[in-house]
């Protein structure tokens, strides 16, 4: 009798984490986060150089966000299929009282082993603030004139890795000028930054020692 | 031995042997009920260790916490891995049982490929269980396992459609692309699985007239021991 009851119970466990669970995973996985807004044209006040002879792609991310694994493994696809034609920078986020080494993560590792790409350290986020990055793997495109071509994540999913809308839409920006939409949705941990959103005028307002501050940690990686 | 010892077989014997088959597949059943129970626990500490060494935490911006995945590797994995291993301990054999394994080894197989973050390698799963399932050598299991792999497609293909094709508009019949692929091995599983019973209906068989040589050749003996006795009786007399 009491093994009876101990089957019931164990199938109402299963049903409840079957549709439970499932209904959870689903939702977590295809809820995008927020996508700031992005200037139509490059930053004025951004410290990252502009390419002037290719496309320009800017990728904000955060070190410990396990979803934006998929984001670079994503990114590499898409500089290998994009090879001499644009220019990547990952942005790595660094909120400034984190000890140093902090950002060193498999996820910045990754990015450095990426073709054409340059890993930035991007304390409080300030210069992806810039580029309107709110969420990790939020990508912004820009043509050699400075102009915004693309805006959203490249991924399908929460850490999802795979054939996905931002991708394709970047490829075909590059190669063919245009696509069937210049967004996509951006998967990943909010990026939280200090000047999250960061409109040019909330930047400008910013102290300025803050924003100095911010600066000086911004650092090239002269590995690539 | 024939090849068709079941000509050679009188009714009594074949009823028999049916009995030995029934016999022998539920043992059989029993035997991969108890494989699975296992089975579904190792899976459970696979997807806890898988979530602790790979996505332990999630951010939000400086704040850490822990990842989703761990709570649904333990809770969701801890869910759907009970209920079976406890049918495999209490009931094994019982056909509910084995038909709720089948079900939660491709439950396994979605909940280790959204904890990989899509891992192409980790939808081998996927065709690993269906070829497990395959040896219960009970075709209908994997009737149910196809239809939970189809019903996911199916299903996430409408609510959701990037997560499983990657793309936003895909066409309705977009899944048939990636049920074929399961079915195209279901195909030899089945045969397998039908080439399995006839093996065990075979074996069956041959170990009733093997029994029934046995039997014969020990009456054949007992007589002929029974008139050397009578032989020796007549001699001494």
């Amino acid at each position: 009798m009491l093994q009876r009851w101990i089957l019931i119970l164990a199938g109402i466990i299963w049903l409840a984490a079957c549709v439970g669970g499932g209904t959870v995973l689903l939702r977590y996985s295809s809820t995008a986060g927020e996508r700031g807004n992005t200037l139509s044209q490059w930053p004025v006040n951004s410290r990252i150089a502009q390419c002037k002879d290719e496309d320009t792609l800017v990728i904000a991310v955060h070190p410990h966000c396990p979803c934006t694994r998929a984001s670079m493994v994503e990114l590499n696809d898409l500089m290998l299929a994009l090879k001499g034609k644009v220019k990547a920078y990952v942005l790595v986020m660094k909120p400034r009282e984190f000890p140093a080494g902090w950002e060193n993560t498999d996820v910045v590792s990754g990015a450095r082993r990426i073709p054409d790409t340059t890993v930035v350290f991007d304390l409080d986020g300030v210069e992806a603030a810039r580029f309107g990055a709110k969420t990790s793997g939020q990508a912004v495109l820009y043509d050699e004139k400075g102009r915004l071509l693309f805006n959203g994540g490249i991924t399908a999913g929460r850490g999802h890795i795979g054939d996905n809308p931002g991708l394709q839409r970047i490829i075909s920006l590059v190669k063919t000028g245009k696509a069937d939409k210049n967004d996509s949705l951006v998967f990943g941990c909010p990026l939280n930054a200090k000047f999250c959103p960061l409109s040019r005028s909330t930047l400008e307002n910013a102290p300025k020692g803050e924003r100095d501050k911010s600066f000086s940690y911004l650092n090239f990686n002269k590995e690539k | 031995m024939t090849n068709n010892p079941a000509t050679e077989l009188t009714s009594k014997e074949m009823e028999k042997a049916e009995l030995l088959y029934q016999q022998k597949r539920t043992a059989h059943f029993e035997k991969m009920d108890h494989m699975f129970m296992f089975l579904m626990a190792a899976q459970w500490i696979f997807a806890i260790l898988l979530a602790v060494l790979y996505s332990p935490y999630g951010w939000e911006g400086k704040q850490k916490v822990f990842h989703i995945h761990l709570y649904l590797a333990v809770f969701m994995g801890g869910g759907i891995s009970l209920f079976p291993i406890l049918l495999a301990k209490f009931k094994p054999g019982w056909i509910g049982t084995r038909h709720v394994i089948a079900f939660t080894q491709m439950l396994w197989s979605a909940l280790l490929i959204h904890l990989t973050g899509g891992r192409i390698e980790t939808h081998f799963h996927v065709f690993v269980s269906l070829a497990f399932i395959a040896f219960y050598f009970d075709w209908p299991l994997l009737v149910n396992a196809t239809l939970v792999v189809v019903a996911d497609h199916l299903l996430r293909g409408f609510l959701y459609p990037e997560s499983v094709y990657g793309i936003v508009n895909p066409e309705w019949w977009r899944f048939l692309e990636h049920a074929f692929w399961v079915i195209f091995e279901d195909v030899i599983l089945f045969w397998s699985c039908f080439n399995g019973v006839k093996g065990m209906r075979e074996n069956a068989r041959r170990q009733v007239e093997v029994e029934g040589l046995l039997e014969s050749n020990q009456l054949k003996t007992a007589a002929l021991e029974m008139t050397l006795a009578e032989m020796q009786t007549a001699k001494k007399a």
